[in-house]
């Protein structure tokens, strides 16, 4: 394997190349129009253009992808997350076209991404499920084996889109008259979203944690799982902090976790990095809840914890390595890593995207801290894809520490410009229940609801006279930057971008 | 050129202008006079000594006696804002017109007492008068911590003592009473 391209953009598209450079091996950047100066394609060794800037038409087109690896003479292919990753049709061109897939085999992507196919899985490894229907209710099915399915499972249930991903497709039913309405609103979203309207049911655990399982497997029959990562803390089904260990793990349950998720993998042949995600209730009692076919966004944290770079063990797996690494290693974590995800999006108004130039950026450094960011100064934050900045990493030798590096961290962090999640983070570090490991799945979104709006900023009388002597320095000192920043047209963009939002109904 | 009563000293490289500033929707009055390589800058009345260094394009290091600010400005995504950042706070701020500072302007004070409040919350480090103590313009009475920064609070023209409500080593919430000088 001498070149490889990487399918993908933004900070996984950095954090690819960065472990090519250091395996000696070559690397192809792909770009759509407004990419062009990003950070991948300044990094890599080649880039090649694949087209517009909307999804579909660049990062979405397989012919165009293939077309840029043959090109370049590429001989295997990084999917990232996101975009193709999860993408059978797109594995499977690229074997046909005779280069490698760094990632899972076709058929695993394929078995895997199906949510039912992939508790039968589950069930046949002797992995507890959270009760729920075995088979897809497709869109042909009758209201009343709807409803019967629904009563077998027991009330409240998830109903969830087979095809489903990232909380699209997914409702909460308490209320059996309520059960119609939301199979049809997830039907739809799911169909839109997926192209696939089949749903099924799911028990509601009360108060469940996420908890996932890290693991590698090689194509000699050894399959590896690692230390767990917490995921509890999310938004709206989207993960926003991510940290290894969890507190609420015992040695006990990380051994029972790992194994479980190890005997799935072998029981399906999985080859290269997966994760499979788990559901923890209040008395300890998990339950398997899905498998994701590729590097999770959240990878670092296991990466801090281990000293194992999972990025360069997807490489060399993929080039028929042996995976030769202690198991007691990666079941036994050094110290604690907590990763914050800054979206390009403003907390203080429900959390609507933010996207436009950033003008200044300084990012944190210093003892364990870690920014994995495709984002740089002078650069716009992209309209047309998801608005994540940087991926902010802390690793200290416990979780305290680990909580107060980050907050050391989140205090340097300068992104100017554009608004971010930064001052969220920063609130949420310093919550009770945050602190004390006290928190489930809907967590977060049971304090914003209770918060109602309410800013995450508390800014003191000090700092607004703070604030105003600057400004009024600065408009001696630099008259124009001072009018340059005030004559509106570098907010005209921003206007841009946020009725575009609206319209699209984005997030 | 006189400010509160007093001679101005300082070099005019720069013209000494008042700004009204809005942060987060309070309106604040900054005068900024350049003295000596510094910068005398009033806020509401209240004044400070400051280091002013330009970064960049968008950052300012600030000394404030000897308290380190780092303050970015940006365009803000409302237009003609500014969006302020000091470490890791966002705040958002309006530069309103600005004007000369002009001869005889007492700094709005006029006829009656002088009622000294705290501008901020914070703890009394000095009290430097007493009831009865005669007072020029721009005579430091108290001084105030808050955020690492000592700020002097000033008279802001000739007048007696007339109350003293706080002592050394007492907190005290923003806007709170600390001493009246009644006009001679």
């Amino acid at each position: 394997m001498n070149k490889i391209l990487v399918a993908n953009r933004g900070e996984i598209a950095v954090r690819i190349i960065r472990a090519c450079r250091e395996m000696g091996i070559a690397t192809v950047a792909v770009y759509s129009e407004c990419d062009r100066t990003a950070l991948h394609v300044r990094l890599a060794d080649e880039a090649c253009a694949i087209g517009p800037n909307a999804p579909r038409e660049s990062y979405l087109n397989i012919e165009r992808i293939l077309t840029a690896a043959r090109t370049t003479g590429a001989d295997a292919v990084h999917p990232g997350y996101g975009f193709l990753a999860e993408n059978e049709e797109f594995a499977k061109a690229v074997i046909d076209q005779g280069l490698t897939f760094i990632g899972p085999t076709p058929d695993a992507i394929a078995l895997m991404g199906s949510k039912t196919a992939a508790r039968l899985a589950a069930r046949r490894a002797g992995v507890p499920l959270v009760p729920g229907t075995e088979t897809p209710l497709g869109k042909d099915v009758s209201d009343a084996e709807i409803e019967k399915a629904a009563n077998a499972v027991g009330y409240p249930l998830l109903v969830k889109a087979v095809s489903g991903g990232g909380g699209k497709g997914m409702r909460t039913v308490v209320e059996r008259e309520d059960l119609l309405g939301a199979v049809r609103r997830a039907r739809s979203e799911a169909g839109a979203a997926f192209g696939d309207s089949s749903v099924y049911f799911e028990r509601r655990i009360s108060r469940p944690r996420h908890v996932e399982i890290q693991l590698l497997g090689d194509h000699h029959g050894t399959v590896l799982p690692f230390v767990e990562r917490e995921c509890s803390i999310q938004r709206r089904h989207q993960k926003v902090v991510e940290e290894s260990p969890s507190l609420a793990v015992t040695p006990q349950i990380r051994h029972a976790m790992m194994s479980a998720a190890a005997a799935v993998a072998r029981a399906v042949g999985y080859t290269n990095a997966g994760t499979i995600e788990f559901l923890l209730d209040e008395d300890g009692r998990f339950y398997f809840l899905e498998m994701n076919t590729r590097l999770q966004v959240e990878h670092p944290v296991t990466e801090m914890v281990t000293g194992i770079d999972l990025v360069r063990w997807q490489i060399r797996i993929a080039r028929g390595e042996r995976l030769d690494l202690d198991p007691e290693r990666l079941a036994t974590p050094v110290g604690h890593a907590i990763e914050c995800r800054i979206y390009a999006e403003d907390p203080d108004n429900a959390f609507l995207p933010s996207p436009g130039k950033i003008v200044q950026l300084r990012v944190p450094s210093g003892p364990g801290i870690r920014d994995d960011s495709g984002a740089s100064a002078g650069r716009e934050v992209p309209i047309f894809y998801d608005p994540l900045v940087s991926k902010l990493i802390a690793w200290a030798e416990d979780r305290p520490a680990a909580i107060a590096r980050m907050r050391r961290a989140l205090s340097e962090y300068v992104i100017a410009g554009i608004k971010t999640t930064i001052p969220f983070f920063a609130w949420l570090l310093t919550q009770p229940e945050f602190v004390g490991g006290e928190f489930h799945t809907s967590y977060l979104d049971e304090v914003l609801s209770d918060r109602n709006g309410r800013s995450f900023v508390e800014v003191e009388e000090a700092a607004e006279t703070v604030a105003a002597m600057a400004v009024a320095l600065r408009a001696v000192l630099s008259p124009e930057a001072t009018a340059a920043d005030t004559d509106g047209t570098s907010a005209e963009g921003d206007r841009r971008w946020r009725a575009l939002a609206r319209a699209e109904g984005v997030r | 050129m006189t400010v509160g009563g007093e001679r101005w000293r300082g070099p005019r490289a720069y013209a000494d202008v008042r700004y009204e500033v809005d942060v987060n929707g309070r309106v604040l009055h900054v005068d900024v006079h350049r003295v000596n390589g510094s910068f005398v800058v009033t806020v509401d009345g209240h004044e400070w000594t400051i280091d002013a260094a330009r970064v960049d394009a968008h950052t300012l290091s600030l000394l404030v006696g000897s308290s380190s600010q780092e303050v970015t400005i940006a365009p803000d995504t409302v237009p003609g804002q500014l969006a302020v950042g000091i470490r890791g706070v966002p705040l958002s701020a309006t530069l309103n017109g600005r004007r000369r500072w002009s001869r005889g302007d007492d700094g709005g004070a006029s006829g009656g007492p002088q009622r000294l409040t705290a501008p901020m919350p914070g703890k009394i480090v000095r009290v430097l008068a007493k009831v009865g103590t005669a007072v020029q313009p721009r005579q430091p009475l108290v001084v105030v911590e808050a955020m690492k920064m000592e700020n002097e609070l000033r008279a802001i023209r000739n007048g007696i003592v007339s109350e003293v409500l706080v002592q050394e080593g007492q907190s005290v919430d923003a806007g709170t009473l600390l001493l009246v000088v009644a006009p001679e």
